[in-house]
């Protein structure tokens, strides 16, 4: 009876091996403020193949598709459009840096993220394109991404270099990028990312899926990245994040945590497609602990479960022997090279000022590549930019400024300047910012609420300072991209329920003016006996 | 009607023109003839209506206009845990004031329990200096990141070391920061929340408040030296401040006036009052006066004003103790909004476009504690939590005659316009009246003796002169009691005001203007033509001041109104009696003691315009009207 | 300012206001203000253009910078651009101003000197609607004393100079272009009072179309010149282009702003057509009633520009108001100067109330601005509506008992 579905799943398995791979993993380690990072990994590899050519778009015809494993919906939208490389994010919350440290998918800000590098030279342009791909994505992962247009997109190449490599079609790739911060991310979204996965969420580490604990973590985040590898294939990965905190339900006092308890599931089957398929746990340094089942071997303080061989459900679990003390200073070395604040001052609707504060925490001097990517509301004055090291002004730590000013109702401002932190300084940079009046069609529905900013990037730069003038891709290192949180700024609103009003009393008032003079001017001048009759005229 | 009519309808033949202009003349002379009576009634229909207007009947403040909010529909999670956890938190806090700690060691205490629940906690010292004494602090403040949110929006929580009671006469906000760090350790266990949580236990009165705010905001004062906060600050819509002195309560009072009269959306204060009815079960009061009006014993000081034998005859009426009771609210009113310092640590909010109130826990002997007033605070939270966008609808120009009646703009404003109204058609008929001047018909006329009128000019510019003058003096009066050396001595301040009092007198020894009042038939008289001014003049600020500000708009009203537009008397004697009387009008403010001080520090400290409008308009007002009296 | 009271009296002013804006730090709040410095004459948005300009960029590309090149190239080149620089040039400025309003009232009376001096002078260097704009370092107040200077060049025939200064002002605003024809006549005819006595244009009308080429030759120069400093023609929409479009509908004291933030964009374009077209409705009338004292035409469009101009600040008005104290002999005609005064007294102050009480405290919104500004409508309405009446009426001669001079 189990012969005829293990048979065919034989089958599945070879047909599947024939030039697609797939496999998943999972990374579970404990933050030291108690909270657990989850990182789901899935990887779907096709070998031997290539980005389309643009060119090839002048034939309507493209070659057929047939997938067994790569995702059939995503691989039609990226031949569509000949994508060579795509990175959508959609993440919700706030990472936290300074406590958590790097996270193990660089791509953490908050909102809706799209970025993409197109070859040039298609029938159609790199734009039009560009629309097309978002508004397909749009319909795929049910996200308002096609809200991303001309106001949002950017190509800040420095911080968005390709992951991958570009192919080498002696035409020009250019990138596209944009964000949108107000993006609320929820089931809606998931449900589209597991139809993508061989196993969908029925089998396999994709099981541990569960919305509803998901969505309850502290942060979560999802990302799906298409890149291009010459000696690989093309390669579709696709990752959740998220951070959940064991101690904030009830009055619990351990940072315990099981499968159970973070996703309410345990693994009950393995993916019969998926050619490696492990579970990896973060060994804490701290504490007496008891992780349970053993694993199957340990690297570097992990400890790795490998599902394919010889499995039973399993429901991985660490139990602690004492109560968690929260640290009342902060974790030293600090996790990060730098950490930052970004604020928007001022308490006027019509006016601000831009500040950002960077703490560099080596002891020696690293170059900070900051980029703003400001819609045109919020309009910079450059010529206000000031850093403070130590309460000093001190320019001369910026450098290779390139901005792209803001074009009303058209573009937004692309901000790129190279900051120098001295080693263990406190640096303070400060820009005023004028912020527009829309009209009055332009405000969105909650017009009260304010405009969500996109959050800034932070790259550490490991090499010497470079010029931003001629951005050829190669010279650039790549640093890891650091996310600041979104900001919220409230620009003064007309009122809504009064256009007639307004017109009617602008046009009467003007029409009393031209009229009254016209009079005085055209009419003519009589004398009058108060008792009698006109006498004089002029 | 038709005789009405009849009065205007000229006689149908002749020139359509002459028709129109003698109707004109006719309803010109009718209005002039009547110009005094008018504005005798507008004054009268101006005082009469701020008379009234504890009466007037006024819509329940029941209706939420912002459909967002949702207030009192949760049900509370605050128990009797958390409330023991307040109670421990208090023992160490009495602790610390037995051991009268600094306040380093408090805000580093509160800075520890915060971070014990795993907050972003920091504290944040500063020094305040002005002319009338310095104040330094350390505030303690901690940071909830909210779950899945980027972080772009918070909510406040506060409570000021110092309790509001008596202005911060050193009464401890004990069980409201107890109650503050209780709520830190019971939200933090619950995923809902939309917005980050502040909060904020703020040193002194308002001075630690006021450093705090200025940092999170970017804002600097040059009298004031702070720390920058370590957390990264964002948009704020909602502040709740907490402030609990007593070992109990038997009310919540609600105090809302925040610096220069800008008061909160109404919405927040709807929605306290029905959440601390339906959830906690607790009455609300505007600010710390009960409504028993069934013993018309405790009626607040209008009811003692009364002589003992009226009281039991005119009390047992019904409508005079409502009247007592709501006059009483719309007095305490006036008096936060005029003086514009506001009315607790919720005012400082204000400036900054933060909607924030104070709820103030009246000391009693019970029944209420940390139970209700947690479920109340938790449930005004979650409302707050539950806001889209900024509270907008403009429901900021309003006034609680109660706290369940307030009063539309539309129901208050007219009062002080009518008044301002009546100054300016007063001023107006003063100014056309100057521009003419009567002579007695000579015999050569004919033998009907009638008044011929003939136009005389109007010495305007010495006259704009003079105004400007005394603007000026308010400017040094200003600059001198913001020095130390007056702001700190009554006696000084004292003799600035004989100074200043005596000024007119040396102007109306001075030649020129004495000689500008020659020949009347040519020329009015400086006197007439500077009083005119002077009453359009304030009656424009009053108008327009009474949107910023309807109390302080009213004050000057009832100051300024009548005072400035009565005739001088003629007598020599009286003239000088008159001369006191608007010289102690003017400058009186500096003989009471500690005014100045108040004002200085408030407008030194937190910016209040009280200081400068009393000085640069107020005060230069009158001095005009002891002009025109020293003139005339 | 020939009598040597009304010389100290000019001396004290200058000094007070070097003070005013040098020592204390009155620049730095107003330099903000909307009233006081619009979008196309902000202080802070000039030297953002340098900024840019200087780093590379070109300033015309954003939508930030919307002055004229001559400025860019003036303030980047020649002049300084700190602040203590820019306060004196622009005390000094207000000092010409006042100067040349004093020797257009000299030209009008044909005198060299007047008790009056003075009291004109006074009327330019004490009147807070100038005042405080220049102390906002709004170019504004340049614009006021390049176009004093060339009615003064134009009341002394000087017609080169009277036409260059015009040029240059009509490069710097777009909408000064409505006070040329009344210049033209100024400049071959007289600028002695004749309102009492009014007769057809007596003027060499055959100088006109020299003068006409003169002054297209040096705006073309200028365009040239323009074109040259950013290569290209970026900067006319910027400049020209934004008096016409209202891209930014930062609040002013205008009529513009927010009725075009109200507006429904499918009938934006045809308002700014009627907007922009009304402006130049005035001028042929205007010259036409006025044409035996084209000076008071030169007043009287001045009044125009101040109340329907596209992004005017409160200097735009303020010109005008000091224009009056040129004009004695319509003073006993006027009929409620009072009300006017008052009229723009509660204008004054409510609009910067009123502006406080949306964008700062928040409690008030947009309308209660707008109201304010349509205040100053009114009373800037109300004075020219007077001025133009008194102006017309003085024709007739005093009042005598007994009539009553009307129109009809």
């Amino acid at each position: 009876m189990i012969l005829l579905p293990t048979l065919c799943l034989l089958f599945l398995t070879v047909a599947a091996v024939e030039n697609e791979s797939f496999s998943e993993d999972v990374a579970l380690r404990t933050l030291p403020d108690g909270r657990v990072a989850t990182t789901f990994t899935f990887n779907t590899i096709l070998e031997k193949e290539a980005p389309r050519d643009p060119r090839t778009l002048f034939d309507d015809q493209d070659e057929s598709q047939h997938y067994t494993l790569f995702p059939l919906s995503l691989g039609q939208v990226l031949r569509e459009y000949a994508v060579t490389e795509l990175h959508l994010t959609l993440n919700a919350g706030k990472w936290d840096y300074d406590k958590w440290g790097y996270p193990s998918e660089p791509d953490v800000g908050s909102g809706a993220s799209l970025w993409t590098w197109m070859a040039d030279g298609a029938p159609n342009s790199i734009d039009a394109r560009w629309s097309g791909l978002r508004n397909a994505l749009a319909g795929l992962f049910c996200a308002s991404l096609g809200t991303l247009d001309e106001q949002r997109t950017t190509s800040p190449v420095i911080p968005f270099a390709p992951e991958g490599s570009l192919p080498d079609w002696g035409i020009p790739h250019r990138l596209r990028h944009a964000s949108l911060a107000s993006e609320h991310v929820c089931t809606e979204n998931l449900t589209p990312f597991l139809k993508l996965l061989p196993c969908k969420g029925l089998s396999g580490i994709a099981s541990l899926l569960n919305p509803h604990r998901l969505f309850d973590a502290d942060w979560h985040g999802m990302g799906i990245h298409v890149l291009w590898d010459p000696a690989v294939g093309v390669q579709v990965r696709m990752t959740f994040q998220t951070v959940t905190n064991p101690l904030r339900a009830g009055n619990i006092r351990k940072e315990d945590w099981s499968f159970r308890s973070l996703f309410d599931r345990r693994i009950e089957r393995v993916c019969p497609v998926a050619s490696s398929s492990q579970v990896s746990v973060g060994l804490p340094s701290r504490g007496m602990y008891n992780l349970k089942p053993e694993p199957h071997h340990i690297t570097d303080n992990m400890g790795h479960y490998d599902l394919t061989k010889d499995f039973e459900p399993m429901d991985v679990s660490i139990k602690w022997k004492n109560a968690f003390e929260y640290l009342l200073e902060p974790i030293t070395p600090h996790p990060m090279p730098i950490s930052f604040r970004r604020m928007l001052h001022g308490n006027s609707q019509d006016r601000g000022q831009l500040v950002v504060t960077l703490d560099n925490h080596l002891d020696n001097a690293i170059d900070i590549l900051y980029l703003e990517t400001m819609p045109w509301m919020v309009q910079f004055y450059l010529h206000t930019m000031t850093v403070e090291h130590n309460g000093s002004v001190d320019n001369t730590l910026l450098s290779n400024l390139s901005y792209i000013p803001p074009v009303p109702h058209a573009q937004p401002a692309t901000f790129q300047v190279i900051v120098t932190l001295p080693a263990q300084a406190h640096i303070k940079l400060s820009i005023d910012v004028t912020k527009a009046f829309l009209r009055y069609t332009e405000h969105p529905p909650d017009a009260q609420r304010g405009w969500d900013l996109p959050p800034a990037v932070f790259m550490p730069l490991d090499a010497s300072p470079l010029d931003a003038k001629n951005e050829t891709l190669t010279t650039y290192p790549r640093g890891k991209r650091i996310y600041s949180s979104p900001m919220l700024v409230d620009l003064a609103t007309p009122d809504f329920s009064m256009p007639y009003n307004v017109i009617i009393f602008s046009c009467s008032l003007v029409a009393f003016l031209f009229g009254t003079i016209f009079n005085l001017l055209t009419r003519k001048w009589v004398v009058l006996k108060l008792d009698g009759e006109k006498e004089k005229e002029e | 009607m038709d005789r009405l009519l009849a009065k205007f309808r000229a006689p149908k033949t002749g020139n359509p023109h002459l028709v129109r202009i003698q109707r004109r003349d006719k309803i010109i002379a009718l209005v002039t003839a009547r110009l005094r009576l008018i504005v005798a009634l507008l004054f009268i229909a101006g005082y009469a209506w701020m008379l009234i207007l504890p009466t007037i009947p006024t819509e329940t403040t029941d209706k939420i206009d912002e459909n967002a909010l949702l207030p009192a529909q949760i049900n509370t999670q605050w128990n009797w845990d958390e409330v023991h956890a307040a109670d421990r938190y208090l023992d160490q806090l009495e602790h610390l004031r037995d051991t009268n700690a600094s306040s380093a060691e408090r805000a580093l205490y509160l800075q520890t329990e915060f971070l014990k629940l795993g907050l972003d906690a920091s504290t944040q010292s500063y020094t305040f200096s002005t002319v009338v004494g310095d104040s330094t602090g350390v505030n303690a403040y901690a940071l909830l990141a909210a779950p899945r949110t980027p972080g772009a929006e918070a909510i406040i929580i506060s409570a000021s070391w110092q309790s509001r009671t008596g202005e911060g006469d050193g009464t401890l906000n004990l069980r409201g920061v107890a109650t503050v760090l209780s709520m830190a350790s019971f939200v933090r266990r619950y995923s809902h929340w939309a917005k980050d949580l502040v909060f904020v236990v703020s040193d002194g009165y308002l001075d630690g408040m006021q450093a705090w705010l200025s940092a999170y905001h970017g804002v600097s004062q040059p009298n004031l030296l702070a720390d920058n906060l370590d957390i990264a600050t964002s948009v704020v819509w909602v502040a709740l401040n907490v402030d609990y002195p007593g070992h109990s309560f038997s009310h919540l009072g609600i105090f809302h006036e925040g610096l220069n009269g800008r008061l909160p959306n109404q919405d927040l204060l709807r929605s306290f009052r029905r959440i601390s009815r339906q959830t906690g079960g607790s009455p609300v009061i505007l600010y710390d006066h009960i409504d028993n009006r069934d013993n018309h014993k405790s009626l607040g000081m209008l009811g003692s004003m009364l002589p003992s034998w009226l009281q039991t005859p005119i009390l047992s009426i019904p409508q005079v103790r409502k009247y007592i009771y709501h006059a009483s609210n719309v007095l305490q009113h006036a008096n936060y909004q005029a003086r514009g310092i506001g009315s607790g640590t919720h005012a400082l909010f204000h400036k900054y476009r933060i909607d924030a109130f104070t709820m103030y826990a009246l000391p009693a002997t019970g029944p209420h504690g940390f139970h209700t007033l947690g479920k109340v605070l938790e449930s005004t939270l979650r409302t707050a939590n539950n806001m889209l966008e900024r509270l907008h609808a403009s429901l900021f120009f309003y006034m609680l005659t109660s706290s369940d009646f307030s009063l539309k703009i539309g129901m208050f404003l007219p009062s002080v316009i009518c008044v301002s109204v009546a100054m300016m058609f007063h001023g107006l008929g003063i100014w056309t009246s100057a521009g003419w001047t009567q002579i007695a018909a000579t015999a050569t006329e004919l033998e009907k003796s009638k008044i011929v009128v003939a136009r005389r000019i109007r010495p305007t510019l010495p006259v704009l002169a003079i105004m400007a003058m005394t603007h000026a003096v308010g400017a040094v009066l200003f600059y001198l009691v913001n020095t130390s050396a007056i702001a700190t001595s009554s006696f000084r301040q004292v003799l600035v005001g004989l100074v200043i009092a005596t000024l007119p007198m040396v102007l109306s020894a001075n030649p020129k203007v004495a000689s500008a009042q020659q020949d009347e038939d040519t020329q009015a008289t400086v006197a007439v033509t500077l009083k005119a001014l002077n009453i359009c003049l304030a009656s424009t600020v009053i108008s327009i001041l009474s949107v910023l500000n309807f109390s302080l708009a009213a004050s000057l009203a009832v100051l300024l109104g009548v005072t400035l537009c009565i005739p001088i008397p003629s007598g020599s004697s009286a003239k000088w009696v008159a001369y006191v009387a608007y010289s102690a009008l003017g400058l009186g403010w500096l003989a009471i003691p500690g005014e100045v001080e108040r004002m200085v520090w408030g407008w030194q400290m937190l910016g209040v315009w009280t200081c400068p409008i009393v000085c640069m308009i107020y005060t230069p007002l009158v001095l005009q009207a002891v002009i025109v009296c020293k003139l005339t | 300012m020939q009598t040597p009271s009304s010389s100290a009296v000019a001396v004290g002013l200058v000094a007070s206001r070097l003070l005013l804006a040098t020592a204390t730090s009155a620049t730095d709040y107003l330099i903000h203000d909307h009233q006081l410095s619009s979008p196309l004459t902000s202080f802070r948005n000039l030297q953002e253009g340098i900024y840019l300009f200087n780093h590379g960029i070109n300033p015309y590309s954003g939508g930030v910078f919307r002055h004229s090149p001559l400025y860019l190239s003036l303030f980047a080149t020649v002049l300084p651009s700190s602040k203590t620089f820019a306060s004196i040039l622009w005390t000094f400025c207000d000092v010409v101003g006042a100067w040349a309003l004093v020797k257009i009232w000299h030209a009008r009376q044909n005198v060299s000197s007047t008790p009056r001096d003075g009291l004109i002078a006074a009327s330019y260097l004490l009147n807070p609607y100038l005042v405080l704009p220049s102390l906002a370092l709004s170019t504004s107040s340049l614009e006021n004393t390049l176009t004093l200077l060339s009615v003064m060049f134009a009341a002394q025939g000087r017609a080169s100079a009277a036409l260059l200064l015009m040029a240059v002002q009509f490069h710097l605003s777009l909408s000064t272009l409505i006070l040329i024809p009344p210049l033209l006549m100024l400049l071959i005819s007289t600028p002695a009072s004749s309102l009492a006595l009014p007769k057809p244009f007596t003027g060499s009308t055959n100088r006109l179309p020299a003068l006409i080429i003169e002054f297209t030759a040096y705006a073309l120069g200028l365009t040239a010149a323009s074109t040259l400093v950013c290569n290209g023609f970026s900067w006319v929409p910027q400049t020209w282009g934004a008096t016409l479009t209202l891209p930014d509908l930062t609040p002013n004291p205008g009529l513009w702003w927010y009725f075009f933030t109200e507006m429904f964009d499918h009938f934006r374009d045809f308002f700014l057509m009627v907007f922009s077209v009304h402006l130049l409705i005035y001028v042929a009338p205007v010259c036409v009633k006025f044409q035996y004292d084209p000076l008071f035409a030169t007043f009287v469009l001045a009044g125009v520009l101040g109340i329907f101009k596209a992004y005017p600040t409160l200097s735009d008005p303020g010109l005008f108001i000091s224009m009056i104290s040129l004009f004695p002999e319509i003073y006993p005609h006027l009929r409620h100067p009072l009300v006017t005064a008052l009229l723009h007294l509660h204008a004054a102050l409510l609009l910067p109330l009123f502006h406080q009480l949306w964008l700062m405290q928040g409690t008030g919104n947009a309308n209660f601005f707008y109201a304010s500004t349509l205040v100053f409508a009114c009373g800037n309405g109300a004075a020219l509506i007077d001025c133009v009446r008194a102006g017309l009426r003085l024709a007739i001669g005093k009042e005598v008992e007994g009539m009553v001079v009307i129109q009809e």
